[in-house]
């Protein structure tokens, strides 16, 4: 990785930060992140396409409503290419594009909405006419004809008679209760109110429906009201007061005609209306449909809806912009800092020549140039594929390796689906994850097609799946375990005789795994913990062994020569002497036969070994060599116990005399920030200066001032190795012991899959007959189920799980230091395809 | 006690307002909102902030009764949600800080018919909090008739009791014999302003008698106190107006009007006979609330109500500097946990702060001078912790 600055002249700006995301190799340094976004020179073209890309989405709203599918992009390079296509063809300035892009959405948002604004109203308008039909029908219902012959009075002598007025309308459904309370509190019970529920929800809908629109803006339900009030003529002031609450409900009223016949002729008109409204709706749909068909169309030579093409358009100039406010900009000359990985000085001239000659006024393009010494810790660029993806995600979950550290990524790839087997070992249950492996491989591009399938998630990690289903299926073999049933693949070495079991001869052994003779004898339990137990602890002895030679290759990369004496030689030490002189004496245990219960206990030969330092072993693991083994161990634990000082002592103490003289010579060159300080300030009033000799003060400060940082106290360079020491060593013995899960997760997974074939196989089998092989059926489904649920799933996750902190835990705190960052290339590439993906799970 | 169960029930509404908490914006923000030279790019500084979402579908160009309405909403939707998620007397107690903004709502609607502004227009300026489905009825009000706006619409509305209460007493105020014809007289000549406040006070010591009644004791301990310096600041504002008021020409007229607008409660209330008879200039005001906390330091600065012609821009009125007090109480309510009084505190200081950003968007679009001492005139909740 490597450090460059880039110098570019105003005017050819866009054509070099076009060109350069192309490459997907720059990482670009933002040269204030203090400084907000808004203060920047290109701020408003970020809102600018902010803005564009609301209205796009407001547009796409429509366009779902209208249920117009869009071709989404598929190939991002394809499109790409595309888009310098269109650049070039244009001959004009690139970034003028946007301009007519934004334009163009623009124009196309204000016409498109008009006219669905202008379709909404009519729907709306055809709406209130159904419902004006509909009210008149209802109230012809409700009052019947005597309200007209009222009208007419039939004995004009009777000086009772009263005439009546009345109101009819809609209100909302919701408000029926008040209104009835207001109209009887206003006429104080003088009037009549009917209230009747108008179903124009029906209405609502065949309407839409009929217009293939979306329904979810279906209007509230709605009900008729019908006031019969005393007093008929205009002016009386219960019908003023009336006609107020009614209007300040917000909704239709409608004058009911004096007669009959006008009613009809009402209708009449009203369907005629309705007619006509209809043949508008149609057109404007037709219209509206033209509009919108133009963004879905694919353009020619396109791989997707024009739509589409323009929204990622503005997302990879706003992606543009926002690098570009990275960098400074001092006159008409952009300086900005970014990161490059080894080897790729080539492509970025030749990218910017590129530039220059697809650039139609040939301007100088910009130019790069290498900064020595490094100001920051470069980030942790990772070349990866996509078999090496998952592992490198586990690791970066727990932190991105410092820049240059070994990556602890590579070896998880083993490793961790091998832990994983060691844990989910079983030959059936492992093949069936290797199947799902190979599914997910072989039908990747099937399966990336069904958006709602549950496989389409674990795509991604087809390659760990895979692996870890070939471990799983390995460890199976090495315990012979096929749900929970061993099998006898190569001939047992033991034939039953009588009461016992006997061994065919001396020499036998089982080929391959453990011999299935164990699993008939009563011993079974007993033979495969012992065995599970102290396989998982070599296992783990060996891991973090690994680690710590992992600690010495970065000591020795890093010229740390002082953490590799006095770090990395004692805990290596430590580790062997103790962990790997115990994984020493089970193997010597396993090849050793003892005769007359003279067989040695581990766990008490290394107890003895501390708490017994001059005793005889009475049980030698090395058969009659009693002596050569207390010399032994007596040495062992010597260098142990000698290694635990040496890994607290020296180190700090080389420390503290190196700040010792190191302050005083600091103490002779204070004057020395100062004179920079005044130096840099000098520059920035004379700002035509070379900004190279800036940054190079500017990198001289950070250094300085880092190796002040760096200049701690004593108290806590002692407490921090007193800690380290501490750690290392309790750690060397709880870390061991955290490896027995390996032991203590296949123990329950063959515990579980034996209780599942007990209890629903086992037993009825026997039974034989009609019945037996009903029941067999049944209880096969029950066991299936049962395997599928704990065992393929929640016991994969669990395994999983413990896998994943026996690498956190145990094996990275050995070396891992984790605290770099991600390197961040510059690339349309990446932030168009993160956006595809979004489209696509929509 | 109250603290382990407090979160039973209301935990998640608190834990909510905690989070909204993060929403205000910061000084910082503040000076660079000053900076902005134009409307739109007023709103553009916006849509950085927690308003993105209530202003993204505006015309840059938004006027400020506009902008005023989208913060409202904002404010109103945060309020609705932490509504629906409250149970038992959370609910109560959130329904009793609404019943301030549909007061506000009812009087500014009345006020508005009377001067015959358009239903529609009032309709959309109304305070979404203090939304009720009766307020459109209101135009049913005839004239000047209060009581029959109340008994014809008011009576089922959650502010129906305020308004009943204030009926009665603004009716057995009168003489004996009075006739109907008085009592129209009453309604026809009282202003909307002094509707709002004696509403308003009868709202304060409901709430605070349902706070003492009904609330836990933190919420209690938290509540009581700022409510009472709220009738407090009521109390004073009152008299302080009422000083040289020449509507009020009479000594006797001058007293009851204090009585009767007067909250009765808070630190002032039980011995303020002195206070509503003695002070008549501001210098007797100030000498009456001087047993009571910082009354006189805050009464220090208030400039001499009998010069009110005098008044300016710049002033720094009463009002100002009595939001300025509040504001520091409000934020200082945050600092509890288990209580309710974090709801009530929240929605002053969002109050606040959408009057301060009103404020500022008004000096920008009225293109003032940097100079101007108006800029200043805004009160950052919060502020004062960092100090």
């Amino acid at each position: 990785m490597k450090y460059y600055s880039l110098v570019i002249p105003r005017e050819s700006a866009w054509v070099v930060m076009n060109e350069l995301a192309r490459l997907d190799q720059l990482h670009f340094v933002d040269y204030d992140p203090q400084l907000p976004m808004i203060n920047r020179p290109f701020a408003n073209y970020v809102k600018r396409c902010d803005d564009s890309l609301f209205k796009l989405s407001c547009l796409e709203l429509l366009l779902k409503e209208f249920k117009k599918n869009l071709n989404y992009c598929e190939n991002v390079d394809s499109l790409l290419d595309y888009y310098q296509q269109v650049q070039q063809d244009r001959m004009k300035p690139g970034h003028t594009y946007f301009d007519e892009l934004e334009q163009e959405i623009e124009q196309k948002k204000i016409q498109i909405q008009e006219q669905s604004a202008n379709l909404q109203n009519l729907l709306d308008r055809v709406n209130i006419i159904t419902e004006q039909q509909l009210v008149l029908e209802n109230a012809k219902e409700i009052l019947g004809q005597s309200m007209f012959q009222q009208q007419v009075p039939h004995n004009p002598n009777d000086y009772q008679q009263l005439k009546f007025g009345q109101l009819i309308g809609v209100i909302d459904k919701e408000e029926e209760v008040r209104f009835k309370r207001i109209i009887f509190r206003v006429t104080k019970g003088n009037a009549w109110v009917q209230i009747k529920d108008l179903n124009n929800e029906q209405i609502d809908n065949s309407m839409r429906k009929s217009f293939h629109l979306n329904q979810n803006n279906t209007s509230q339900p709605r009900c008729l009201f019908v006031i019969v009030f005393p007093g008929a003529e205009e002016s009386s002031s219960l019908k003023i007061k009336l006609l107020k609450v009614c209007d300040s409900f917000n909704k239709q009223r409608i004058e009911y005609p004096n007669s009959m016949d006008q009613v009809q002729r009402k209708m009449m008109e009203l369907a005629q209306q309705l007619q006509e409204s209809k043949s508008l709706i149609e057109m404007t749909k037709q219209q509206l449909e033209q509009s919108l068909n133009k963004l879905v169309l694919q353009k020619q030579g396109c791989n997707c809806s024009y739509f589409e093409y323009m929204r990622l358009y503005i997302l990879k100039e706003k992606y543009l912009y926002v690098n570009l406010n990275y960098l400074t900009m001092r006159g008409s000359i952009f300086t900005g800092y970014f990161w490059l990985p080894e080897g790729m000085e080539i492509m970025v001239e030749e990218k910017l020549r590129n530039a220059m000659i697809n650039n139609r006024d040939h301007y100088p393009t910009g130019q790069i140039q290498q900064i020595k010494p490094q100001p920051y810790t470069p980030p942790t660029y990772f070349n990866l594929n996509e078999v090496t993806l998952p592992f490198q995600e586990i690791v970066n979950t727990y932190g991105i390796p410092r820049y240059q550290e070994v990556n602890p990524g590579l070896f998880t790839i083993i490793t961790f689906p091998f832990l994983f087997g060691v844990m989910f070992a079983d030959i059936a249950h492992g093949f069936m994850l290797f199947l799902c492996g190979i599914y997910l491989i072989f039908w990747k591009n099937y399966l990336l097609k069904q958006t709602d399938s549950m496989f389409n998630l674990m795509i991604p990690f087809r390659y760990l799946i895979i692996l870890m289903g070939f471990f799983a299926f390995y460890n199976g073999f090495i315990y012979n375990d096929y749900l929970s049933i061993s099998l006898n693949l190569f001939g047992s070495c033991y034939s039953p005789e009588k009461d016992e079991w006997k061994r065919e001869s001396k020499d036998c052994v089982y080929p391959f795994g453990v011999d299935p003779v164990w699993q008939a004898s009563g011993s079974s339990l007993n033979f495969m913990n012992s065995y599970k137990m102290k396989l998982s602890v070599i296992l783990g002895v060996i891991h973090m062994l690994f680690g710590i030679l992992m600690k010495g290759v970065n000591t020795l990369y890093f010229k740390n020569y002082l953490d590799f004496f006095c770090e990395f030689i004692p805990q290596l030490l430590f580790m062997i002497c103790t962990f790997g002189w115990m994984d020493f004496i089970i193997i010597v245990k396993w090849l050793n036969t003892y005769e007359n219960n003279t067989d040695p206990s581990i766990i008490e030969t290394m107890i003895n070994q501390v708490l017994k330092p001059f005793d005889k072993p009475v049980n030698p693991v090395f058969p009659n060599q009693a002596e050569f083994q207390l010399r032994i161990t007596q040495i062992l634990t010597l260098i142990a116990v000698i290694c635990i000082p040496w890994m607290l002592l020296p180190k700090p103490l080389i420390l503290g005399s190196k700040n010792d003289k190191h302050k005083v010579s600091m103490s002779d060159s204070q004057y020395q920030p100062l004179v920079s300080d005044k130096q840099v300030s000098e520059q920035d009033e004379d700002s035509n200066q070379e900004f190279d000799n800036d940054l190079q003060n500017v990198a001289n400060l950070k250094s300085f001032s880092e190796q002040t940082q760096e200049e701690h106290d004593s108290g806590e360079i002692w407490v921090h190795q007193m800690i380290e020491t501490i750690e290392f060593v309790l750690g060397g013995i709880s870390n061991t012991a955290s490896y027995l899960r390996l032991w203590a997760l296949s123990l329950a997974h063959g515990q579980l899959a034996e209780v599942f074939y007990d209890m629903c196989l086992a037993g009825k089998l026997d039974i034989g007959g009609i019945l037996g092989g009903l029941l067999g059926g049944y209880f096969y489904i029950v066991f299936a189920l049962l395997t599928f649920g704990v065992l393929m799933t929640m016991d994969v996750m669990e395994c999983f799980l413990h896998a994943l902190r026996l690498h956190w835990v145990e094996f990275q705190n050995k070396f891992y230091k984790a605290d770099g960052y991600l390197f961040n290339g510059y690339s349309y590439k990446k932030i168009l395809n993160d956006n595809l993906k979004q489209s696509n799970s929509k | 006690m109250d603290l382990c169960v407090f979160g039973v029930d209301d935990g998640y509404a608190e834990a909510i307002i905690r989070g909204l908490r993060a929403s205000f914006l910061s000084e910082a923000q503040y000076q660079q909102m000053k900076n902005c030279a134009s409307i739109p790019e007023l709103k553009s500084f916006l849509e950085e902030t927690d308003y993105q979402n209530c202003l993204q579908a505006d015309n840059p160009q938004i006027p400020t009764s506009i902008l005023r309405q989208r913060l409202k909403k904002k404010l109103a939707d945060e309020f609705e949600y932490i509504e629906a998620q409250s149970t038992g007397t959370l609910t109560k107690y959130l329904f009793h800080l609404r019943c301030r903004f549909m007061i506000d709502n009812v009087v500014n609607m009345i006020e508005g018919l009377k001067n015959k502004i358009d239903i529609e227009i009032l309709l959309s300026n109304i305070d979404p909090l203090g939304w009720f489905p009766e307020i459109k009825n209101i135009k049913v009000l005839e004239g000047d008739d209060y009581s029959s706006l109340y008994r014809d619409v008011l009576i089922d509305t959650p502010i129906g009791v305020y308004f009943m209460k204030f009926l009665e007493e603004s009716i057995e105020n009168l003489h004996e014999n009075r006739t109907l014809n008085d009592i129209q007289n009453l309604f026809r000549e009282m202003k909307p302003e002094y509707i709002r406040t004696s509403l308003k006070k009868m709202w304060l010591e409901d709430f605070y008698s349902f706070c003492e009644s009904e609330l836990m004791a933190t919420s209690q301990e938290v509540l009581l106190e700022l409510l009472k310096f709220e009738a407090d600041f009521k109390t004073i504002q009152v008299i302080y107006n009422s000083i040289g008021n020449r509507d009020l020409n009479t000594a006797a007229k001058i007293i009851t009007t204090r009585k009767q607008l007067c909250p009765t409660i808070g630190n002032l209330y039980p011995d303020c006979e002195k206070l509503y008879l003695q002070a008549m200039t501001l210098d007797t005001l100030r000498e009456a609330v001087k047993g009571c906390d910082n009354y006189r330091d805050l009464l220090k600065d208030a400039p001499d109500p009998l010069k009110r012609e005098e008044f300016n821009v710049q002033t720094k009125t009463l009002d100002d500097i009595m939001y300025d007090d509040e504001c520091r109480r409000y934020a200082l309510a945050f600092d509890g946990q288990g209580s309710y009084g974090v709801f009530y505190a929240y929605l002053k200081l969002k109050e606040q702060e959408i009057r301060n950003i009103i404020w500022l968007a008004e000096m920008i679009s009225r293109k003032l001078a940097k100079n101007h001492p108006g800029w200043k005139k805004i009160i950052i909740p919060f502020s004062h912790l960092g100090k």
